[in-house]
């Protein structure tokens, strides 16, 4: 769709929203073509990192009412034709769209791609939005606060009153603090929606192959919309659509998808879910070490929707040309989507047409130079509190050590690793199996402060063999320090 | 306001850094004024702001400063894309100091070409142009298509242009394509680049820098008009995709300033990025009606023995195009040109001369005409 923002009294037009005229400072309003037409196209043979697959075409677009825009397609098109979007035909339909500065007005060109989306007046909607740490909307960490907005809106205008904002934080980190910061606490105040922290409420348990989960009721009970950031994720691949649905289990059943291997709960977990509509914020999206704040925004400015986690989340990979996680595969062999783009309705624009290389993560990169991360397959919490700790460090002269978590570390793994530091007990009980010594045991129960200080004392002495009772008392008065300064 | 002094590198692929090639320019210029540096009483510097160059180099008024010793004078930069060298011109032109150091500088060709072209791509707009895959091929290739269809322009007569530049270049010891032969079949079986755009209708990429000295000292060559005017940075976004507002609005303003038509100009120095612009650069400056620009090269009139020969130093297309440094190497060719110094191109009648530098597809552009007094 082609708009523009047009003044009403002397007809001067904006490519961006603006809410006055800047010469007459009259009203404006927003104007959208109904049909577009081809007035041109080339075909572009030199690739750009932006643009890395040729050829490719740029097509120039124009609607009734003369507005034009440059559109991207791999697709041989004849000048003079009408330029049509097909909605969707199919119920695993991935819907992709580029923002072009209006978010609402990409949001509901998304779902109106979408074969049929059904939304009730008396439907009880739950938005499950991806809240980790605390940051700002701008560091991609979180769900854009913006695009939340304009799913309430949406869901408003369509006459739905009983909406619920739920997330829950598995950090270590307060869900409400990370909310706050994020903006989207303000975003349900200004709309008069409840946020609620999913860690206080009930759990129901579900099954499947085997596996129990404790799942949080309201998300059995309510329509779910998931807007999870898309993102890089260090750890299994790639966050989105079904990854931000671990955090609607309990804290011992998200600790045991881990254990029992993350690449195949994580499938069964969806599977045991009521069907829910996926929006995937991409409207920055993370590349590099995410989903915590060791990512670095993306800027892709696209939004992915589907009723189908899995489809959303293998094009999203294949569009920030990653190597597919292993539990979208699984997840595909199992039934629960469809994770081949090639045998995939894809609407709006154009998978190859998106196509851009994301940073990839960095296997063992901690925000410390120093300290290398070894996770034999850790739960999400540990991995993320391991980075936490080291990012505390950061500015601190230190010598490489090791940082081992996880319940399957392997011997293979730690092989002529010298200084290595186990953290939390499952890392704790296995190095211990295997017979590797360690520098230091660092408990996931003590506090933080505690933690830090602990491993600051090995980072920073090369010759420490192990740590002793005195660095376990000056970790304690750390502690107790930092909390007497806090009580002031 | 006059030009006391030029200095120009030439444009090719060197091995001197940004700061060795501004230095050779700045020298020259000096020498060509017969000035010393501390008779400046200004420096501005156009320079993009690449980080993919290999030289990671911002602040360049401060590496500028450091060059040349202790200058004691402001120095200042301006960006403007491709029109930096026009826009440092002109602010120069309008200076209140008595003599003023334009320096144009660039260099690109460490940067593989998937990166040039990214790099220029920045100076699209983002979210619009950028993410569409408009890479300033792909733009001029739907400006030229629209050109094309609208007048009845081909291929073959887009060729005309690059042959007729390469032949200028031929003979230009500071262009690119010195000494090298361009045929017209050569240019017809060059591979596409962006539909209806071929690798010979593209200007070519390249390091180099030029400077010029301005002063309110009179000498041979006055400036008589100076303009620079900004449009809308998507060229879609225009009225009309085939005619360029800024470019006829400070074109019709450089004239005013001279007191002269379009008719009375003898040669220019046209923004010739891409083919289809000279043509289209022919119509908003004038030199031919709407439409009709194709004319123009047809019957040779734009040739460098033709009565108004354009781009007699070959050009963006043949000279080659260091972004920034390219519009005050158009002033070096009018000045050389009406200083009778241009050897095999000399043009027969250069009274009165015309450069044209766009940034953009048709954002910004200046227009300045340069007239010869004298000496």
């Amino acid at each position: 769709m082609i708009i523009r923002w047009v003044c009403e009294k002397d007809n001067k037009k904006w490519l961006y929203p603006i809410e006055k005229c800047i010469y007459c400072k009259g009203p404006i309003t927003k104007q959208k073509g109904k049909k577009s037409k081809i007035m041109g196209i080339t075909k572009v043979n030199i690739p750009s990192p932006m643009h890395p697959i040729i050829p490719y075409h740029v097509m120039l677009l124009e609607d009734e009412h003369g507005n034009r825009i440059p559109k991207k397609t791999m697709r041989e098109h004849k000048i003079g034709k009408e330029y049509v979007v097909e909605r969707a035909k199919k119920n695993d339909a991935v819907i992709i769209t580029k923002i072009k500065y209006d978010l609402k007005e990409a949001l509901n060109e998304s779902l109106g791609l979408l074969n049929s989306y059904e939304i009730k007046e008396n439907d009880k909607v739950l938005i499950k939005p991806s809240i980790i740490e605390p940051a700002y909307s701008y560091q991609a960490v979180n769900t854009n606060p913006k695009l939340l907005d304009a799913l309430i809106n949406y869901l408003k205008e369509k006459g739905v009153k009983d909406i619920i904002v739920a997330e829950q934080a598995m950090l270590g980190n307060d869900v409400m603090v990370s909310a706050k910061k994020a903006g989207i606490l303000d975003v349900c105040k200004n709309q008069n929606v409840n946020f609620v922290d999913l860690s206080k409420t009930d759990y129901d348990e579900t099954e499947h192959d085997g596996f129990k989960f404790r799942v949080a009721k309201e998300i059995l009970e309510r329509k779910i919309i998931n807007i999870p950031v898309m993102k890089i994720n260090s750890q299994i691949g790639v966050s989105g659509a079904m990854e931000n649905m671990i955090r609607v289990v309990d804290e011992e059943t998200h600790k045991k998808m881990f254990v029992d291997d993350i690449e195949k709960t994580l499938p069964k977990l969806i599977k045991t879910l009521p069907k829910f509509l996926t929006v995937g914020d991409a409207t920055m999206g993370m590349q590099g070490q995410g989903p915590t704040l060791l990512g670095e925004p993306a800027f892709l400015n696209i939004l992915f929707v589907s009723k189908n986690p899995v489809a959303l989340d293998a094009v999203f990979s294949e569009a920030g040309m990653l190597k597919t996680p292993e539990y979208i595969e699984k997840a595909g062999e199992m039934g629960i989507g469809n994770n081949d783009t090639k045998n995939m309705e894809i609407v709006g624009d154009e998978l190859d047409a998106i196509k851009y290389r994301l940073k990839a993560a960095e296997k063992g990169c901690t925000a410390h130079p120093n300290i290398k991360l070894i996770d034999g397959k850790s739960n999400s919490y540990m991995f993320n509190s391991a980075l936490k700790i080291t990012s505390k460090l950061v500015g601190l002269l230190g010598y490489e050590l090791h940082l081992v978590i996880g319940t399957q570390l392997t011997k293979d793994m730690l092989k002529g690793k010298e200084r290595v530091v186990a953290y939390g007990k499952d890392a704790i009980q296995k190095v211990n199996d295997l017979g590797v010594k360690v520098l230091a045991e660092i408990s996931e129960d003590i506090d933080d402060l505690e933690k830090v200080v602990l491993l600051k004392g090995v980072l920073e002495d090369p010759k420490k063999k192990r740590i002793t009772q005195v660095d376990k008392v000056k970790s304690k008065l750390a502690k107790f320090g930092g909390k007497i300064k806090k009580s002031f | 306001m006059y030009v006391k002094g030029v200095g120009m590198t030439k444009f090719g692929v060197h091995s001197k850094t940004s700061q060795e090639l501004c230095y050779d320019a700045i020298m020259e210029a000096l020498d060509d004024a017969d000035m010393q540096l501390s008779e400046v009483d200004e420096i501005i510097i156009a320079k993009g702001d690449s980080i993919n160059d290999g030289e990671r180099q911002r602040m360049f008024p401060g590496v500028l400063s450091s060059i040349l010793g202790d200058l004691e004078i402001p120095v200042i930069r301006v960006t403007a894309a491709c029109s930096g060298g026009g826009a440092a011109f002109w602010n120069g032109v309008n200076s209140k100091h008595k003599n003023t150091l334009v320096v144009g500088i660039e260099k690109l060709t460490p940067m593989p070409t998937k990166k040039i072209t990214d790099d220029l791509m920045m100076a699209s707009e983002r979210i619009y142009e950028q993410t569409e895959g408009l890479s300033f091929p792909a733009q001029n290739a739907l400006i030229a298509q629209q050109y094309m269809m609208k007048y009845n322009v081909s291929s073959d007569d887009l060729a005309l242009v690059a042959l007729k530049n390469h032949e200028n270049a031929f003979n230009n010891p500071k262009a690119r394509f010195y000494g090298k032969k361009v045929t017209l079949d050569m240019i017809r079986k060059s591979p596409v680049v962006a539909s209806p755009l071929r690798l010979f209708d593209c200007s070519i990429s390249v390091d180099g820098g030029a400077a010029a000295i301005i002063s309110t000292d009179k000498t041979d060559i006055e400036v008589v008009g100076s303009s620079l005017y900004t449009d809308r940075l998507p060229a879609f976004e225009a009225e009309s995709m085939t005619s360029w507002q800024a470019t006829k609005l400070a074109a019709k303003e450089a004239y005013m300033q001279a007191g002269i038509t379009s008719e009375e100009v003898n040669f220019a120095e046209i923004h010739d990025a891409f083919t289809p612009v000279e043509l289209i650069s022919y119509e908003d400056l004038g030199f031919a009606k709407e439409g009709e620009g194709k004319k123009l090269i047809k019957k040779g009139i734009t040739k460098i023995n033709g009565k108004m020969p354009v781009n007699s130093s070959g050009g963006l297309k043949a000279k080659g195009h260091p972004v920034s440094a390219t519009g005050i190497s158009q002033i070096y060719e009018i000045v050389k040109q009406m200083r009778k110094e241009s050897g095999k191109r000399q043009i027969d009648k250069t009274k009165i001369g015309l450069a044209q530098n766009i940034g953009g597809v048709g954002s910004t552009v200046t227009t300045h005409i340069l007239k010869h007094v004298g000496g």
